[in-house]
Order: structure tokens, then C-alpha cells, then sequence
């Protein structure tokens, strides 16, 4: 059957929406009907959000306390749904999912500056590593798993931060940046009528045609290609899902009004629309002042977003068919350190913990264990590599395969040498 | 079999030994060079002078007397032609003088003309108006502009590390420098030799944005000799005959240089200098990092005096013009800027396997290069005089298929960031002062500064991206055809008189976007369009923004 676009729709979808009755394409509605297509297809390939904290959150004032080492800080641990696992007193309602959650205690990525460290993290190689820019795990997972014929793109970074992009995958697998939930796509409109766009974009497809008649290119081919594919976004139901303002009023509020908590539940819209991978990024971890204060309210900010996002996801059936991963740049120093009156921690990548919930993991575990100071790692190191092959396995890619750069240099999507972490797997 | 293997093993443990030796005793290069070679030592040399003579292709240019522009234009099509004659395959047509116009704007000053240069260029008929056109864009001040777009993009490596780099003294350094049209020789020189700080000389910004030895070892080898070693730095390259003594021979020049961050005594600036003692520090070298003595590339080791700078010996070898490379790469990345394909390509990988597709040609142009005291405006005079650069795009039915190298037909070129902004402010306008101030507050948070620099951080494809295809992606076409600072409410007023008639509106607007008059039935085809909108500044409106999304606006053809 063709698949060809009917009024900003596939075909198909249009079928699917007519036999169930949904001509009058009410949000809910054609919302419903995609989800459930995301549900089937994402049965092969999982999606996953990354919830990343940009300037490198401290391990022991969030998921590895250790009340009574020196440099223990201000916050108390408590007990949490996973039995005999405990987390910081301000992540309450995210101590409710720990047994759908483990924790990766073990994390010791080496990279203690903030630019290369959360390259390093995205990419799973070190920058300038070869003379490359390499891709990051989303640009990876648009290649390896993303839905071609969906009309928005794969891989949506959200709130700015850097995602580190495609690399040498080129511009196909580009995230499409949102810097801010609330606004969605930047230009997405018309700045016309829709009568008068499509009049417009007609007389340009007009003179598409008669010039690549007598001038045809690759680079003419690809730039109607691409006008194709931006025009048919705008005017896609999918493009929809970039509106989290249909979402209720009370849903958006234990998300969280912050840009993080838009973030969170953006990123649950994309994903339920089959994007497969979303970056939300979640600023100010870089304490080396004031850590208790900023760590109390950032950590308010990733309690409310974060356990929402899962509770949302479990409910709509799409928690095991998604990974989420909250991590940042690197930890911070076990010692608090004594400079100005509000004192606070330095970057610390030699043990540090990263988390990972749904994506049909299995939950209630922590991977790895640092001795009584959360200075050094003594079961289970996780390095980059490890985390890298971890996390494509979970979503379902062959991280031991390679990819071929422009240039026809063969490079492994992780590097040899990963230990991926086994015991993650159900 | 077997016992090849082992002898190899053996010999691969023997130098990995030595390695280790070396590195142990970390013995600075000269102290290396002033004694005498062990026998181990010897077999190895000798070893590395056999592996020598099958060395990639590092023949001396020949010394050749200068030949008048013209002449070395007709050599051009000579070489071109030969092929497509052997191919059996009919070249396209002269192109129009639109055509050639437009073309010779993108690729000499980096924008399309304005209305007013369209139509003096269209209605002179003086005959030999193409070759004035070409010496007018390359006396333009424009022109360094241009260059200077092309060459800091390559020179400042768009990495984390170089956020806070000021870019603006290098590209007004460069700008000067390729308006003046000083020798290439003499803008690698000072490129690669230059001290001080920053903002005395400009030069010193390719230096700390490529800080480290291994960096600026990759960069100096793809840039100006046109080859690619840096796999050679942690292992011998696979396919080419660099070993990582190539890579670490060269790398030793720059073991003593430093570049230290803002805030000096002396100087606000970031500083460049060059010590006398070696840069110890161990931990800025890659963990593959050797101590070797300091070798030209494929063409012997060095002579160091410890006590004086390393780095202008090396700009002394590599500029010179016995050195196999240096013209032959730029002549290359020359041809690929104004071709959009180096008739090496890629442009920095040039090596045996890899050869020219027509070795005659670039021979002929890197010796006279080389002949014309590395005159760039040279080198681009007598390519855009050619007959090949100046064939149409338009492909006919004879090499509609034909590769695109052959350059049967000129082959189309996307825009670079710079050259679409720059083309859409020809038709639009500059951007507002208000938006000047905007972008001068964002300038505070580490933001590229102004609109220019913004739409071209934002349009900027990845590096290696080939000038032949269109990458641009969804976010940028929808920033070209939905926001107001691309779609400004006063275009019409700009591009037209209200009190005109149609067909001239029409004429104007194909006029200022493409650069030609519309054709006969693209004239009524418009008419016809005009005539059916509501009110006739809404359709002009409708026309103007269909007319700057084509691939005819975007595109250098």
C-alpha cells in the first residue's frame, strides 16, 4: 500500500484513524492511536531519555550517602521501595521507584573537566580521540533504531545543553534542539495563513521542478528531499506532540513547573510518538559553592520531573519499552572543600553513581560500591566504555559493530574493551 | 609463513623496546642527534631508508619559469578536455553571463550580486567584460572576507576547548593578509611561527586554538601539506606508508612551544611563546606520545640549535619551494573550493593510493603556484578565466552521467553558512541595529557574536561535509522559511517601486534573487499568479519567499 501524505498524515494512519472512528482527529484521539502503534513497534527497539545534569551532580548528597564519612554533608539518607537501597531524604518520591531503578555505583569515567568529561560521556570516546568527531548515543540510536518514516526527527535534545550531535553520521541523525518545552520547536508555524503557506509552498515546488529538470544535482536532490521533510513535519499530527500544553493541569504540575519538569514530560510525548531518543537537560550542578542549598533544590526539581516521568510512562505502558538515564558530568569531591563562607564540592570522576530505570532492566540493584569515604570504587568500576555497551544493549543496538565515516574509516560504535554490565539484564 | 611472522614479532618487540628505551630515558631529540647511533639504532635506519623508497609520492616539484595567467587557464582546459575527449563525452555549453556572474561572486568574494551588479554586469557589452570581472572581485575588499571565512573555519577547530577563543584578531589578520595578496609561503610562515600575544598579532589564535603537540601535528599536516597522519600517532597507518615516527618527527617541533592563558603580567591577552626548553609536561602529550629527533616529513631529519626556536625550521622546510607538498596541497584545496571537489579528494588526503584524477594538472598548477611566489590571486585568476570553470551547470544528455570529476559540466555547490547569510542580506538587508544590540548582551554569555555569527554557528554542517551535497537540516530550513528576521515585513518595499507595473516587479525580483531575468513563461507564469492574489503586495510576498527557498537561491551553480 502506498504511504504517501494525505492532508499531513500517512495513508496508513489515516486508515488506522478512520477505523477507529477518530475522523474528527481530536488530540486524545490520534494520541491514543500512535501510542499504541509506539507500543508495537518499540517491542524490537526500546527508546530512552536522557536526563542529564550538566556541571556533574555529588554522588553522596544524592544516590550514594555515607552518613558517617568525613565530608558526609547535611542530608540523611532514607529508606526507599528496593529493600536495604537508601537515597537522599530531598529525592522522596523517587525512593518510591527504586525497585524499578538500579543504581551504578561504580561509575569512573577519568574526564574531570566539564566540556570533555560530558563529551566523553555522550560519546564514549575522548574528544579529539583519532581526529573524529564521533556521534552521541542519541545520533547512534536515530541510526541504529530510529523509525525512518516518522516526520519528526529521532533524536530531540531538550533545554540546550550540548548533546554532542551526530559526528561523522552526518545530518540525518542531527538532534532537533528545543531550548525550551513551554515554546516547542522554534519556527514550526508559518508565518502565513495555511491556505496562503501551502499556496506559497506549491509555486516553490513548481519551480523546484522546472530547475532540477535542467539542472539536476545530489545537492538539488536532497535540499527538495529536506524542504520535503521540514514542510511535511510541519503539517504532521506528530508535530502535535511538541505541544505539551493540551497535557492537564494537574499532570503538568507534578511534573513540575520548571523547564526541567516541561522537559520530562515533552520528553514523554516524543517518545509515545515513536521519537526514539530525548536528551532533557537539567543545569547547575557545578557546586563548588553552596552545594547543600543548590543540591536541595535541584534535587526537588529531578524528585518531582524524574518520578513523575516514570509513574507517567508505567501507566501508559511504555515504561519497559523506554530507558531512562539520569547521569551528569561526573561526581564531585567526598571531602567538602573550605574556600568562601557557603562551602561546597569539587569535580570528581573517580567514583560516582548514575542511574537507569524501565527499559525492562532489572530494577532494585545497585551495580558497583565505593569504600566508607564514596572516594574510590571497590566492586564493580564502571568505566565510560562499560556504561556506553551497557546502555546499547539495553535499547537493543550491537555496540560491537562499526560504522564507516565519510572517509571510509571503519569505527566501532564502542570501543573494544567494554565490560557492559550483565546483571542489568532481566 | 610462520617464520616470517616470528621474525616480524621479533623485530616489532626490538622496536618497541627501543621505544620503551627511549621514552624511559626521555631524551630530548638534539641530545639524541649529538650522539653517535648504536648499531641497533642503525639496522633500524637503514630499515626505515628501504621502507623510503616506496614512500608515498614525494617527488620534488620541478622548478618551472612563470607562465602568464592565460596561459596556464588554457593549460587547464587542455588537461580537462584531454579526458573528456577520451571519455567520449560532449561538454555543456558555455554558460550565460548570469550564470558566470553569479558564480564568480559566490566563489571569489563569497556572496551573490546585488540587482544594481547584476544589471550593470548583464548589459555591458564589452567583450572581454568576464576577465574584468574577475580582476574587479579579486581587488574587492570583499574577496579577503571571503578567504578569511574559508581559512579560519579550518584553522580553529569548532571544539569544546576553544569556546573562549577570540576569533575576531585571526580573521581580520587574514582578511588583511589574503586582500594584500601576500604569499602563501609567507601566511603559513608567520601562521606557524608567530609569538607574543593576541592582541598584537592576531597569527598567534591558530596556535592556542590547536594547543597541544599532537593537535597542531594533525592540523599543520591536513592543511598544509594536504596529508592525514594523524592515525599515524598512535599506531602506523593501515593504509599509507606514515609510520608514527613520521607523526612524532614532526611532532617534535612544536615539543617546545607554549601558549598561556589570558591574564598575564604584561598583557591581558593570551600569549604564544616559544622557550628554549623542551615542554615537559607529560601529561599534555597523548599516552602514544615518542621522542624522536625532529624529521621533515619523507624528506630527512632536522637540524635543531636547542637554544633557538624549533618551529620557524619547520616553516622554513614546509614553505619552501623544493618541498613536495605544501604547493601541490594548497594548489588542490584551491581547486576543490572553487570546483567544490579537489582534484585530490578529500582535499587532505593526498597519498599513492589515492591519486589525482588528473596528476598532470595539479602538477602543472602546484608548480606554477609554486613559480608565482604562492600568489593566490594567481592561482584563482587563471582557474575562473578557464573555459572548464566557466561551463555551464546545465548537464547535457552526453555527460548527464558521466562523473562529476570529469567536469564535463560545472558541478553544483551548496552555499557555505557564510555565503547564504551574506547572499540573503543582498536581498534583504542587514539586520536591524535593535538586533545588533540583542546579539551584543548574548555576546556576554560565551554566545557567537552578532547575527552573522549566529546563523552561521547554527547553519554550520560538520566538518569534512563535501561542498557537492545539501545537508542542511530540518531546523535550519524551517528557521529560512518561517522566521521574521528571514522573511522581513518591508522586503517588498525593498525590492520593488509600487508604482511599476507588474512585469517589472517581476523582473526586479528575479533580478536581486536569482541574479537573471525570468524567462518568457516564467514572466507570465508569475503574472498569472500575481493575478489571482487578493491584494498584489500579498502575492509579491508569496513569490519572493517561494523565489529564496529554491535550490536555484541556495544553491552555487
Amino acid at each position: 500500500m502506498s504511504n504517501e501524505m494525505v492532508g499531513g498524515l500517512y495513508r496508513r494512519d489515516l486508515l488506522k484513524l478512520g477505523a477507529l472512528g477518530v475522523g474528527g482527529v481530536s488530540a486524545s484521539g490520534w494520541m491514543n492511536v500512535l501510542a499504541g502503534h509506539a507500543a508495537e513497534t518499540q517491542a524490537k527497539h526500546k527508546s530512552c531519555i536522557l536526563l542529564y545534569m550538566s556541571g556533574g551532580p555529588s554522588h553522596k548528597d544524592t544516590f550514594d550517602l555515607k552518613p558517617d564519612s568525613e565530608g558526609a554533608g547535611e542530608f540523611k539518607p532514607i529508606s526507599t521501595s528496593a529493600p536495604g537501597i537508601q537515597i537522599s531524604e530531598h529525592l522522596p518520591k523517587l525512593a518510591k521507584w527504586m525497585h524499578k531503578s538500579a543504581l551504578l555505583r561504580g561509575m569512573s569515567t577519568g574526564e574531570g573537566a566539564h566540556a570533555r568529561a560530558a563529551y566523553f560521556l555522550h560519546t564514549g570516546y575522548k574528544e579529539g580521540q583519532g581526529g573524529l568527531t564521533y556521534p552521541s548515543l542519541g545520533a547512534i540510536a536515530s541510526m541504529e533504531t530510529g523509525n525512518p518514516a516518522l516526520p519528526i526527527p529521532n533524536f530531540v535534545t531538550i533545554n540546550g545543553g550540548r548533546s554532542y550531535g551526530s559526528g561523522y553520521l552526518g545530518s540525518k541523525h542531527q538532534p532537533l534542539n528545543i531550548a525550551d518545552a513551554k515554546s516547542g520547536v522554534a519556527n514550526l508555524s508559518a508565518l502565513v495563513s495555511d491556505n496562503q503557506f501551502n499556496s506559497r509552498v506549491s509555486l516553490l515546488n513548481e519551480m523546484e521542478k522546472a530547475f532540477h529538470k535542467d539542472y539536476s544535482s545530489d545537492a538539488g536532490v536532497s535540499h527538495q528531499t529536506t524542504y520535503q521533510r521540514a514542510v511535511t513535519m510541519m503539517k504532521s499530527a506528530q508535530a502535535k506532540a511538541f505541544d505539551i500544553s493540551s497535557e492537564p493541569s494537574n499532570l503538568r504540575s507534578e511534573y513540575g513547573s520548571g523547564k526541567f519538569g516541561e522537559g520530562c514530560l515533552l520528553a514523554r510525548r516524543l517518545v509515545e510518538t515513536g521519537v526514539r531518543f530525548v536528551e532533557v537537560n537539567l543545569g547547575g550542578w557545578d557546586t563548588h559553592q553552596d552545594n547543600f542549598e543548590k543540591v536541595k533544590s535541584l534535587s526537588a526539581q529531578v524528585d518531582a520531573g524524574m518520578s513523575t516521568l516514570i509513574s507517567d510512562l508505567s501507566q501508559r505502558g511504555l515504561l519497559d519499552s523506554t530507558l531512562i538515564v539520569w547521569m551528569g558530568d561526573f561526581g564531585r569531591t567526598p571531602k567538602i572543600n573550605q574556600r568562601g563562607p557557603k562551602p561546597g564540592r569539587d569535580h570528581y570522576p573517580k567514583a560516582w553513581t548514575s542511574v537507569m530505570v524501565g527499559g525492562g532492566i532489572k530494577g532494585g540493584q545497585v551495580i558497583g560500591k565505593t569504600d566508607k569515604q564514596g572516594a574510590t570504587v571497590e566492586e564493580r568500576p564502571i568505566s565510560t566504555i562499560d556504561f556506553m555497551s551497557t546502555a546499547c544493549g539495553i535499547l537493543g543496538i550491537d555496540y560491537t559493530k562499526s560504522v564507516q565515516t565519510p572517509i571510509g574509516r571503519p569505527i566501532r560504535i564502542v570501543e573494544k574493551g567494554a565490560n557492559p554490565i550483565k546483571e542489568l539484564l532481566a | 609463513m610462520f617464520n616470517q611472522k616470528t621474525i616480524f614479532s621479533k623485530l616489532m618487540l626490538l622496536v618497541l623496546g627501543l621505544i620503551i628505551i627511549e621514552i624511559a630515558n626521555a631524551a630530548p631529540p638534539e641530545a639524541k642527534e649529538a650522539n653517535p647511533q648504536s648499531k641497533q639504532d642503525k639496522k633500524i635506519e637503514d630499515k626505515k631508508k628501504e621502507r623510503k623508497l616506496s614512500k608515498t609520492s614525494a617527488k620534488l616539484i620541478a622548478s618551472k619559469p612563470l607562465l602568464a595567467s592565460k596561459v596556464l587557464s588554457s593549460l587547464i582546459d587542455s588537461e580537462i578536455n584531454k579526458k573528456i575527449k577520451e571519455e567520449k563525452v560532449t561538454p555543456s555549453a558555455k554558460s550565460t553571463d548570469a550564470e558566470f556572474q553569479r558564480r564568480a561572486y559566490l566563489d571569489i568574494i563569497g556572496r551573490i550580486p546585488s540587482s544594481s551588479e547584476t544589471k550593470t554586469f548583464l548589459e555591458d557589452t564589452t567583450s572581454n567584460k568576464r576577465v574584468k570581472l574577475v580582476d574587479d572581485l579579486l581587488a574587492d575588499d570583499e574577496f579577503g572576507k571571503h578567504m578569511a571565512d574559508i581559512w579560519q573555519a579550518l584553522l580553529l577547530p569548532r571544539i569544546s576547548d576553544n569556546r573562549r577563543v577570540q576569533t575576531e584578531p585571526l580573521t581580520l589578520w587574514l582578511e588583511n593578509q589574503f586582500n594584500v595578496n601576500t604569499g602563501w609561503d609567507q601566511i603559513t610562515k608567520e601562521l606557524l611561527t608567530s609569538t607574543g600575544p593576541q592582541d598584537q598579532n592576531g597569527s598567534i589564535t591558530y596556535f592556542i586554538s590547536n594547543a597541544s603537540v599532537d593537535k597542531m601535528t594533525d592540523s599543520v599536516s591536513k592543511l598544509f601539506l594536504g596529508v592525514q597522519l594523524q592515525c599515524a600517532q598512535c599506531h602506523n597507518h593501515p593504509f599509507v606508508d606514515w609510520k608514527q615516527n613520521d607523526y612524532w618527527g614532526l611532532a617534535a617541533f612544536f615539543m617546545k612551544v607554549q601558549a598561556k592563558p589570558p591574564g598575564g603580567k604584561d598583557t591581558s591577552s593570551p600569549t604564544v611563546s616559544e622557550g628554549k626548553g623542551l615542554n615537559k609536561n607529560k601529561k599534555s602529550l597523548p599516552e602514544a606520545a615518542q621522542f624522536v629527533p625532529a624529521k621533515f616529513l619523507a624528506s630527512g631529519e632536522a637540524t635543531l640549535n636547542t637554544a633557538e626556536p624549533y618551529r620557524p625550521v619547520l616553516a622554513n622546510w614546509l614553505t619552501s619551494k623544493t618541498n613536495p607538498f605544501f604547493s601541490k596541497a594548497m594548489a588542490n584545496r584551491v581547486w576543490a573550493q572553487y570546483f567544490g571537489k579537489g582534484l585530490v579528494d578529500p582535499v587532505d588526503d593526498m597519498h599513492d593510493g589515492n591519486p589525482a584524477t588528473h596528476p598532470e594538472l595539479l602538477e602543472t598548477l602546484a608548480t606554477q603556484f609554486s613559480a608565482s611566489n604562492f600568489d593566490l590571486k594567481f592561482l584563482i585568476r587563471s582557474i575562473c578565466n578557464s573555459e572548464t570553470y566557466q561551463r555551464s551547470s546545465k548537464p547535457n544528455a552526453s555527460n548527464k552521467e558521466t562523473d562529476i570529476a570529469l567536469l564535463a559540466h560545472m558541478p553544483i555547490k551548496n552555499m557555505t553558512p557564510e555565503q547564504l547569510f551574506d547572499s540573503l542580506t543582498t536581498v534583504i538587508g542587514a539586520a536591524s541595529k535593535g538586533n545588533q544590540r540583542a546579539d551584543k548582551n548574548k555576546a556576554a554569555k560565551n554566545l557567537p557574536k552578532g547575527a552573522r555569527a549566529q546563523f552561521v554557528a547554527f547553519f554550520q554542517p560538520e566538518e569534512g561535509t563535501s561542498a557537492l551535497s545539501y545537508e542542511t537540516g530540518i531546523p535550519q530550513i524551517l528557521r529560512l522559511m518561517n522566521s521574521p528576521q528571514m522573511n522581513p515585513p518591508n522586503i517588498i518595499q525593498r525590492l520593488v517601486d509600487k508604482n511599476e507595473d507588474t512585469k517589472t516587479s517581476i523582473e526586479k525580483i528575479y533580478l536581486s534573487i536569482l541574479n537573471r531575468m525570468p524567462t518568457d513563461e516564467e514572466s507570465s507564469r508569475m503574472t498569472n499568479f500575481l493575478s489571482q492574489a487578493t491584494d498584489k503586495n500579498k502575492g509579491l510576498g508569496d513569490m519572493v519567499w517561494a523565489l529564496l527557498n529554491t535550490s536555484e537561491f541556495t544553491l552555487n551553480h
